[in-house]
């Protein structure tokens, strides 16, 4: 068999993978709802007015927010490591996560001091507010670092930078949450924790629809994503503008970190092992086939880690950072040493 | 026909010139060989002439017209680069990388057209490397990864190209095979290849003009013929012994 059906035969198989998983996550938690049940509220006409409401209004939001997310994290890892040459660039390594964070313990404190009240009791102001916070802090980190990236030429360097700076941002948070309110801090630890049950039903629409908006962008983006790969000079050679396009990947990746940072907290780990996860399954790396496949398998295993944060006995509260690292890790091992 | 020329172009970094204003030009089809010990500038050179970094003052003329006035794909469509460094990516196909030639000339998305393809099966050709091109890039040996580059270069087709220390890192043989295959590339596919290189016997055996610099010297061109009989390259870079082949 060519190494084009291999694929080709893969990709179907992950998609079904897919679709299994999302149905998974509708009938599988605290409460499990029989198949029959979740078939007649989708297309019966007498549906159950309970499994109707933990599924429309909890499970498919949630289920829904995990795929847009691990697909965006993914792809924002994969810029990422393309833009550093570097297998373990990832949003979260460079302080990207920490800068949103950052970003949010800031907006916290500032509507404490400025409007008097918790952010939390300010409906959707709040929402708009976190996530505007997030995205402009993990950006301000994102250039802090490309700053950074223009004089050191050795990405080691850059790396153990983005370490000190999101422990700086780490820093800075802590600070902010001392002076902030309470009731605000425990909405901060809750959102570190990391879950994809903050967007809701409301909300969706419009996480989905920046998140997309961020994913079609990098889908533009994947010839000079290969051009890249062969080192700045070569591309720059090629015809591409090396620091405007250097600078457009940053963006889209930043924003795509940033949003999912905003809503579901710093998830950890989806943007390092995907993208490996991915090149080491189809071992290419023309990115008119990684974005896109990136993208899925990144929804894939996202709706596999919410499922096992959602298995009966966890009662839906175990952070999903506590199931990306330990799906995510032994990945990323496994990748390295089979590359040797 | 002049495919090159500069006029009293002053190179360096930060309004500081590292050599003597450089006037030289450079003809269609020739193989010229830049020689000169490190840090004389040979690579601020090669920056300069590829429009990697602005020239202090004076100006480069190519093709007839002034080098920053080509947009950046027009650039891309004229000079073609090899350079030291490498692409080190697991899964980079040779294919993929010779592909990546055709950039200036693709679409939007980067497809590939019936066309970019003849013209990348040719170059793979040319260069002799058929045979790896469904090979991953980083599994290939220094000389192999090297006519890759020379192949994704000539994809670019490109009138002049610029090598910068092609046969470094190289084993003796693989230096011959890409010596031999730099001048076929100006005499039968009518190239201008400029280079450099410290491989000083083999160079002259295969060379068309030789340019030589030194720290603070003025850029000297030279024939390479003129070059052996009179004794310059002794006196130019302070050698004992004389240089015979």
């Amino acid at each position: 068999m060519s190494r084009n059906k291999i694929n080709i035969s893969i990709l179907i198989a992950i998609i079904f993978l897919g679709i299994l998983l999302f149905f998974l996550n509708l009938f599988v938690g605290s409460v499990t709802i029989p198949f029959a049940d979740l078939f007649n509220v989708f297309f019966g006409s007498e549906g159950n007015q309970t499994v109707s409401t933990i599924v429309f209004d909890y499970r498919l939001p949630q289920a829904v927010t995990a795929l847009f997310a691990g697909a965006a994290l993914s792809v924002a890892g994969l810029l990422m490591q393309t833009l550093f040459r570097n297998p373990l660039a990832d949003p979260s390594m460079l302080g990207i996560s920490s800068g949103a964070g950052l970003g949010v313990a800031i907006t916290i404190l500032l509507t404490g001091i400025l409007g008097a009240s918790a952010l939390s009791t300010m409906g959707i102001w709040s929402n708009l507010g976190v996530s505007l916070a997030a995205f402009v802090g993990a950006t301000l980190v994102l250039m802090l670092i490309l700053g950074f990236s223009s004089r050191v030429r050795n990405m080691t360097t850059l790396i153990i930078i983005g370490l000190m700076v999101s422990y700086l941002a780490g820093s800075l948070t802590d600070i902010m949450k001392f002076f902030s309110m309470k009731e605000d801090i425990h909405a901060f630890v809750i959102w570190g924790m990391g879950s994809f049950s903050a967007v809701g039903t409301s909300k969706l629409m419009f996480f989905s629809t920046s998140i997309v908006i961020g994913l079609f962008a990098s889908l533009l983006m994947s010839k000079n994503l290969n051009v890249i790969l062969l080192g700045d000079l070569y591309a720059e050679n090629l015809g591409v503008n090396v620091k405007r396009n250097n600078l457009f990947i940053i963006l889209v990746s930043g924003y795509l970190t940033a949003i999912v940072t905003a809503y579901c907290g710093p998830i950890a780990f989806l943007g390092l092992a995907i993208p490996h996860l991915t090149r080491f399954i189809f071992k290419t790396s023309d990115h008119r086939i990684l974005v896109p496949v990136v993208m899925l398998i990144g929804m894939v295993v996202s709706l596999l880690c919410n499922l096992v944060a959602r298995m009966p006995g966890f009662e839906g509260n175990l952070p999903i950072n506590a199931v990306t690292a330990f799906i995510g890790a032994p990945i990323v091992i496994w990748v390295i040493l089979r590359k040797r | 026909m002049e495919v090159l020329r500069t006029k009293d172009l002053h190179i360096g970094y930060k309004d500081k010139a590292i050599l003597p204003p450089i006037n030289v030009s450079l003809d269609e089809g020739n193989l010229i060989a830049l020689i000169g010990p490190n840090g004389a500038g040979k690579s601020t050179l090669f920056k300069t002439l590829t429009a990697h970094i602005k020239p202090i003052s004076g100006s480069i003329e190519l093709l007839g017209k002034e080098l920053f006035e080509y947009s950046s794909k027009e650039k891309a469509m004229l000079i073609g680069l090899v350079l030291t460094e490498r692409p080190d990516d697991m899964f980079l196909k040779v294919y993929d990388v010779v592909a990546s030639g055709r950039c200036p000339y693709t679409n939007f998305f980067g497809k590939i057209e019936k066309e970019d393809e003849n013209i990348i099966q040719e170059s793979l050709e040319i260069v002799g490397i058929n045979h790896l091109k469904d090979r991953y890039f980083n599994t290939l040996s220094d000389g192999e990864k090297q006519k890759v580059m020379i192949a994704k270069t000539l994809a670019q087709n490109t009138p002049i190209i610029f090598m910068d220390e092609p046969t470094a890192f190289i084993d003796y043989p693989s230096k011959i095979e890409l010596f031999s295959l730099m001048k076929m590339l100006t005499k039968e596919r009518n190239k201008t290849i400029i280079f450099s290189s410290h491989d000083l016997e083999l160079l002259l055996r295969y060379t068309d003009d030789i340019w030589m610099i030194s720290k603070g010297k003025e850029l000297v061109s030279a024939k390479k013929d003129d070059l052996l009989e009179s004794g310059i390259l002794k006196e130019y870079f302070n050698l004992k012994e004389d240089i015979k082949i």
